[in-house]
C-alpha cells in the first residue's frame, strides 16, 4: 500500500480546509489536503454566494456580527478578485416587528458596522425592483463571493508553499497511537486503490461529515444535524445590490446578484443525512413565495437551477446538547480540541462558522495546533495574498465579456451563456487533469447559463474525448453524469422559459443524439471513468 | 383585417404540411407563426417510431401494436396507413419543389439504423437521400469526417462510440477546412460553404490518399443548402464512395430544407406564411371560432377564417407554457392543456431518464382532431389540431416527433378539405379550384 507523510493533514476540501491548508502552508508547514470528491463540493458550493457585512447578526449576535465586520473587510483586501463589491440594502416591511429598524441601526453602532439609513425613494431609485411597500432602508458593505475562485485560489496557494491537494481521496480511517491521531487511511474514489498517510497533526475541516471522521478516532458523543437551506438561481440580475429582510432571520429573506443571475434563499429545515438533501416541490414554492414579497414580478423571471446545502448544527453532549432551532445557534464557530476533551491529542475539529469567517476560522484552528504543538509561528493570511488576487482589484460583472471581445474572431466559443472558449476549456482540462465534465463546470461554470448546458455539454465530451485520450464508453459515462447532474438541480423548477428550454435539451440529447441508447456505458459511477490513465497534468 | 378559408397557426412540420394540403386543395390559406418552429432544429428524418421501448425495426407493425396498446396515443388518429399516406405525400412535395432533385428515402415498412452526432446507430424510417448511405444495420466501414472549426459534430467522438457497433468499423478524422479559414463557423456557414465547388474540391483534396478502399464517408450533415442534391453527389462522384450525411447540432440545415421546400409550394398554391406573429386568443360565435386574434410587435390584429389548424407545438416551442404555480395554458387559442399534474404532484421525477408524470400533456382531441375538454365534449367544431401540442405522446423518448407531425398535420389538411366540400356555402367560396 502507498503511503505519504506529512506534517498537518487536513480533511475537507471546502472554504475551511482551504482556508487551513493555506494558513499552514504560509506558516511552513508541510501540508496535504484531501477531501472525498472535487474541492468545494459539500456546503461551501452549496451556499448563497453572501460575504455577509455582519448586519445580519447584529440584533441577535453581536459576537458574530463582530467577526464580520472585521473579516468582511480583510477578505476584501486579500482575495478582491474573488469578490464583487455590490453593497448590501436591508429594507423594513410594515409587516415586520416596527421596532426592528431602530435595534438594526444600534446593534451596526454596537458591532462597529458601517451603516447608513437612506431615504425609501431613493433605495427604489437604486434597487427599482424591490417591493415599493418598504418603511425604511440602510446600506452596509455587503459583497458578493464566489467559492470556487476562493477554495481554488486558497488551495493553489497552499500548494505554492509546497503542500498537495489530494482531490477523491476520501478518509476511511483514523490511525492512533498512545492517545494521539497519528494519520490515516485514505481510499481514491476513483480507482478505489487505499493509501496511508502518516501525520503529525490532523485537522478535521470536514463540515458536517465531522461527525463520523471523529468516531473514525473512537471519539463519541458528538453529533452534527443537517439543516437543509434551498436557493434559486433566477436568470437576471435582478438587484445589483444584495437585498436583505430587515427583520429576524427567517426564510427566503435575502436576494443575492452573483454574476449575471441572482440567488433567492433560503430556508432551514432538518435533514436526515448530509449527503440526502433533496429539494422538494413545497420548498420551491415557500421560496417563490417569500421572494416575489421581497421583489414582485420575482416568479415572473425564469428560474434556472436549484440547489441545497447544509448547515451543521454541532450537538455535544458533553456540552449539554440541548435541542435548538439550527438558525438559532450561533453562527460563530469554536475548534473543538480532542486533546482535552476526549484525551486524544494531534486532532483538533472546526465547528460551525459561515464562509465570510473562513479565515478567522483557519487562523483560530491553526494557532490551536501550534499551541499544542509548541511552537510559535504567527499567522500572516491577512496580509498575504493568494493566487490570481494580486491586482488588487474587484471581480466586475463583465470582465468575461471584455476579455472575450478582444479575441471574438480567432477562437472558438464553446459556452455561448458563460462565454467559455475552447482554448481555456482546454487549458483547464488540462490542468485539472480530471475526465470528468462535472469538475470543469464548476471551474468553469461551463453549462451553467440559461441553456442550462444544451449546446456545451456535446461540445465540451466531444473536445473532452480528444484532450483526455478518453474510450468512447468513458465520455459516454461522463456525459450521462453530467446530464444526470443537471437534471438534479433543475427538475424542480421548471416552468416558463426553464421548461421551455428543458424540453429543447431533451430533443437535442433524447431526440437528436440519442444519448439514452449509448453502448456501454459504466453506470455513472466515477470508478468507471478511470480504466485507462488520467490525463498527464 | 383579412378572411381566409383556414388559418393555421404555426410553421413547423405540421403546420406547413397542413396548409400545404388546404391551399393545394383549393382553400384560401394564411399561416400565422411566432418563429420557424423546430424544422430549423431537427435533423427532419421522419422518425415514424424509433423505440416501442425497444429498438422497432419494423415501424408499420409497431405502430398497429402501439395503438392497441395505448389508445390515447395520438397515432390512433392516422394508424399506419395514414402515416405512409402522408409519407408518400411528404417524399412528392420534393419532387417538383424549389431542390429537386433533392429527394427523401425509406417507408415506414422498415426503419433504418442511422448514426447520431455521438455515436449511437437511431431508428429512422424516411430520410434525406443524402443521409440513407449512413443505414448500418448490415454493419460497414466508415470514415466519420468533420472540421475543427464546426463545434457541434465530432467525429472521433462519434467513431469511437459507432465503432462498438455490431459489424461497424469506425475511425474519425477531423480537418483543418473552414470557410474563410474562421476558427468557429455554424452548420449554416459550412452548409452555404460547400454550395461551392471550390470549397468542395479543398475538403476533397486534405481526404486524397487517406480514404481506406472499403470506406464510406461521413460528414456533417451540411453539405449545401441551395443544391444539396449537386453538393453530395459531386462528393459521391469524387471521392468513389458513398457519402452520407450525419445530423449535427442546430442549426439544422436538413431541416431548412423541408422548410424551404414546403413554404415554397404553399407559395406555388396561393398560401401565405407570416413570420413574428403571435396568437394571443380568438372571437368565437357559439362553437365556432371566427376570427384568430394576432399581435405583431405592439400592434394587434384580427383574422377572420372559417377553420382553424392549430399547429403550435408543444413546451418546446411556446405552443404550450406551464406558470409558476404550475398551471399549464395553450398560448394560442387557450385550449384545455390534458396530463398536468395537479399543482402539488410531481411532474418531474428526480432521474434524467425515468419516466416523468407531465411528459404526455398537450391537448386533447377527439377522433377528427378537435380539441376537447376535460369532459370529452369538443371545444370548438371547426378548429383542427396537429403536431407536437396533441397530448399523449414523449415523442423526444419514443423518436416519433416529425412523424407524428407530419401524419396529423396531412390528416389535419384532409379533414378540413372533406368537410368544406361536404358544406359548400358562401365560407367556401374559392375552395376546390
Ligand atoms: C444554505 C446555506 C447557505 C449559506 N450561505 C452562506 C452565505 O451566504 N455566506 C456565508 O458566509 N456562509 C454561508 N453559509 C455557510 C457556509 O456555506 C459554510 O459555513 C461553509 O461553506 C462551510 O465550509 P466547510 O469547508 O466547513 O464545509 P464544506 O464545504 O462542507 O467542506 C467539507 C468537506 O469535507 C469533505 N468530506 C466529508 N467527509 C469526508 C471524508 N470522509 N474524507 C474526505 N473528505 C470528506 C466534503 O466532501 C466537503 O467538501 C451557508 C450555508 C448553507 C447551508
Ligand atoms: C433540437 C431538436 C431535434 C429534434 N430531432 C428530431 C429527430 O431527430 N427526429 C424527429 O422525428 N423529430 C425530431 N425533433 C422533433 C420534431 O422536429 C418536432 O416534434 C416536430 O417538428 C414538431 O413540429 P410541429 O409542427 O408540431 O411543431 P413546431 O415545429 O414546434 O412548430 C410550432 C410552431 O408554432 C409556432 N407557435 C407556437 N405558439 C404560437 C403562438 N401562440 N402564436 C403563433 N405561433 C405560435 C411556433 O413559432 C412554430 O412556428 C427534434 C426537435 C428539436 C427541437
Amino acid at each position: 500500500m502507498a503511503r505519504l507523510r506529512a506534517e498537518v493533514l487536513v480533511i475537507g476540501g471546502g472554504a475551511t480546509g482551504a482556508g487551513v491548508a493555506w494558513d499552514a502552508a504560509l506558516r511552513g508547514f508541510d501540508v496535504v489536503l484531501v477531501d472525498r470528491a472535487d474541492l468545494a463540493i459539500g456546503t461551501s458550493g452549496r451556499f448563497h454566494g453572501l460575504l455577509h457585512s455582519g448586519g445580519r447578526y447584529v440584533v441577535k449576535d453581536v459576537v458574530a456580527a463582530r467577526e464580520c465586520v472585521a473579516e468582511n473587510a480583510i477578505l476584501r483586501r486579500v482575495i478582491p478578485q474573488c469578490i464583487e463589491d455590490t453593497g448590501g440594502l436591508f429594507v423594513t416591511f410594515e409587516d415586520n416587528d416596527p421596532g426592528y429598524g431602530d435595534r438594526f441601526l444600534a446593534g451596526c453602532h454596537t458591532a462597529g458596522l458601517p451603516v447608513e439609513e437612506i431615504p425609501v425613494a431613493e433605495a427604489l431609485r437604486m434597487e427599482p425592483v424591490v417591493n415599493p411597500a418598504i418603511q425604511r432602508a440602510f446600506i452596509v458593505p455587503d459583497a458578493a463571493i464566489d467559492v470556487w475562485k476562493t477554495v481554488w485560489s486558497l488551495a493553489d496557494g497552499a500548494v505554492a508553499h509546497g503542500a498537495r491537494v489530494l482531490t477523491y481521496h476520501k478518509v476511511i480511517g483514523l490511525h492512533t497511537e498512545h492517545d494521539a491521531v497519528t494519520g490515516a487511511r485514505l481510499r481514491n474514489e476513483l480507482t478505489g486503490e487505499e493509501l496511508d498517510i502518516d501525520a503529525g497533526f490532523t485537522i478535521n475541516a470536514s463540515g458536517a461529515w465531522a461527525a463520523q471522521i471523529v468516531r473514525m478516532a473512537g471519539i463519541e458523543g458528538i453529533g452534527v444535524i443537517p439543516g437543509k437551506g434551498i436557493m434559486i438561481g433566477m436568470n437576471h440580475r435582478l438587484v445589483n445590490t444584495v437585498l436583505n429582510r430587515c427583520a429576524m432571520p427567517a426564510d427566503g429573506d435575502i436576494l443575492v446578484p452573483i454574476r449575471t443571475i441572482s440567488a433567492i434563499g433560503t430556508t432551514d429545515i432538518r435533514a436526515a443525512d448530509a449527503d440526502e438533501i433533496p429539494v422538494t416541490q413545497a420548498e420551491v414554492d415557500q421560496m417563490l413565495a417569500e421572494g416575489e414579497r421581497l421583489v414582485p414580478g420575482l416568479r415572473r423571471a425564469r428560474a434556472l437551477r436549484v440547489w441545497s446545502g447544509v448547515r451543521p448544527l454541532f450537538q455535544d453532549e458533553k456540552a449539554g446538547g440541548a435541542e435548538v432551532d439550527t438558525r438559532d445557534v450561533s453562527r460563530t464557530h469554536a475548534v473543538v480540541d480532542h486533546r482535552k476533551r476526549d484525551g486524544i491529542a494531534a486532532l483538533l475539529t472546526m465547528s460551525g462558522g459561515k464562509l465570510t469567517t473562513l479565515r478567522l476560522m483557519a487562523q483560530d484552528i491553526v494557532d490551536a495546533m501550534c499551541e499544542q504543538l509548541g511552537t510559535d509561528r504567527p499567522c500572516r493570511t491577512a496580509e498575504v495574498r493568494p493566487p490570481r488576487n494580486e491586482d488588487g482589484r474587484y471581480y466586475q460583472v463583465g470582465s468575461r465579456l471584455a476579455k472575450r471581445e478582444a479575441r471574438l474572431l480567432d477562437e472558438q466559443l464553446i459556452c455561448e451563456c458563460e462565454l467559455v472558449g475552447r482554448e481555456r476549456l482546454e487549458e483547464t482540462m488540462r490542468a485539472r487533469g480530471t475526465i470528468n465534465l462535472d469538475d470543469i463546470r464548476r471551474q468553469l461554470r461551463l453549462g451553467m447559463g440559461p441553456c442550462q448546458g444544451g449546446f456545451c455539454i456535446y461540445r465540451a465530451t466531444g473536445i473532452l474525448h480528444g484532450v483526455g485520450r478518453l474510450s468512447g464508453a468513458q465520455a459516454s459515462t461522463s456525459l450521462l453524469a453530467f446530464l444526470q447532474e443537471r437534471w438534479k438541480g433543475v427538475w424542480p423548477i421548471l416552468y416558463g422559459d426553464q421548461l421551455r428550454q428543458a424540453r429543447l435539451d431533451d430533443w437535442i440529447f433524447q431526440g437528436l443524439l440519442d444519448v439514452e441508447h449509448l453502448p456501454e456505458t459504466g453506470t455513472g459511477a466515477p470508478a468507471a471513468l478511470l480504466e485507462e490513465e488520467p490525463i498527464p497534468a | 383585417m383579412s378572411r381566409h378559408d383556414a388559418v393555421v397557426v404555426g410553421a413547423g412540420l405540421a403546420g406547413l404540411t397542413a396548409a400545404v394540403r388546404l391551399a393545394e386543395g383549393g382553400a384560401s390559406v394564411l399561416v400565422l407563426a411566432k418563429g420557424v418552429g423546430a424544422t430549423h432544429l431537427s435533423p427532419c428524418t421522419i422518425d415514424v417510431l424509433g423505440y416501442d421501448p425497444e429498438p422497432v425495426d419494423h415501424p408499420r407493425d409497431a405502430l398497429r401494436r402501439l395503438v392497441d396498446a395505448r389508445p390515447d396515443h395520438p397515432y390512433r388518429l392516422v394508424g399506419a396507413d395514414g402515416v405512409a399516406a402522408a409519407i408518400d405525400w411528404f417524399k412528392g412535395c420534393f419532387a417538383d419543389g424549389p431542390l429537386s432533385p433533392y429527394a427523401y428515402a425509406g417507408s415506414v415498412d422498415e426503419n433504418m439504423r442511422l448514426p447520431t452526432a455521438v455515436g449511437v446507430l437511431r431508428p429512422s424510417a424516411v430520410v434525406p437521400e443524402t443521409m440513407a448511405a449512413g443505414d448500418l444495420r448490415a454493419g460497414g466501414e466508415v470514415c466519420v469526417v468533420g472540421f475543427r472549426a464546426l463545434k457541434d459534430f465530432h467525429p472521433v467522438l462519434l467513431a469511437d462510440n459507432l465503432g462498438r457497433a455490431a459489424g461497424v468499423q469506425a475511425r474519425g478524422l477531423e480537418l483543418d477546412v473552414s470557410p474563410e479559414d474562421r476558427a468557429d463557423v455554424n452548420a449554416l456557414g459550412f452548409a452555404r460553404a460547400f454550395d461551392d465547388a471550390s470549397f468542395r474540391a479543398r475538403v476533397i483534396g486534405q481526404l486524397a490518399g487517406r480514404l481506406g478502399a472499403g470506406e464510406r464517408v461521413a460528414l456533417p450533415a451540411v453539405l449545401g443548402i441551395a443544391d444539396p442534391h449537386a453538393a453530395w453527389r459531386d462528393l459521391e462522384d469524387r471521392l468513389g464512395r458513398p457519402v452520407f450525411e450525419v445530423p449535427t447540432l442546430p442549426p439544422s440545415v436538413p431541416g431548412m430544407r423541408v422548410f424551404a421546400t414546403l413554404r415554397e409550394r404553399l407559395r406555388r398554391a396561393g398560401g401565405r406564411v407570416i413570420l413574428n406573429v403571435v396568437v394571443t386568443g380568438a372571437e368565437r360565435a357559439g362553437a365556432r371560432i371566427i376570427a384568430v386574434r394576432a399581435r405583431v410587435g405592439l400592434r394587434d390584429a384580427v383574422h377572420e377564417a372559417d377553420r382553424v389548424v392549430l399547429a403550435t407545438g408543444g413546451f418546446a416551442s411556446g405552443g404550450l407554457e406551464l406558470d409558476s404555480g404550475w398551471v399549464a395554458r395553450e398560448t394560442a387559442l387557450g385550449l384545455p392543456v390534458a396530463g398536468v399534474p395537479a399543482p402539488g404532484d410531481s411532474r418531474f421525477r428526480p432521474g434524467y431518464f425515468d419516466d416523468h408524470p407531465i411528459g404526455r400533456a398537450g391537448v386533447a382531441v377527439d377522433g377528427d382532431q378537435r380539441p376537447v375538454g376535460p369532459d370529452g365534449a369538443p371545444a370548438f367544431d371547426n378548429v383542427t389540431v396537429a403536431g407536437a401540442t396533441l397530448a399523449g405522446a414523449e415523442p423526444w423518448r419514443e423518436k416519433s416527433g416529425d412523424g407524428l407531425s407530419l401524419a396529423t398535420g396531412h390528416r389535419a389538411g384532409g379533414l378540413m378539405l372533406a368537410e368544406s366540400g361536404a358544406h359548400a356555402g358562401p365560407a367556401a367560396v374559392g375552395m376546390g379550384g
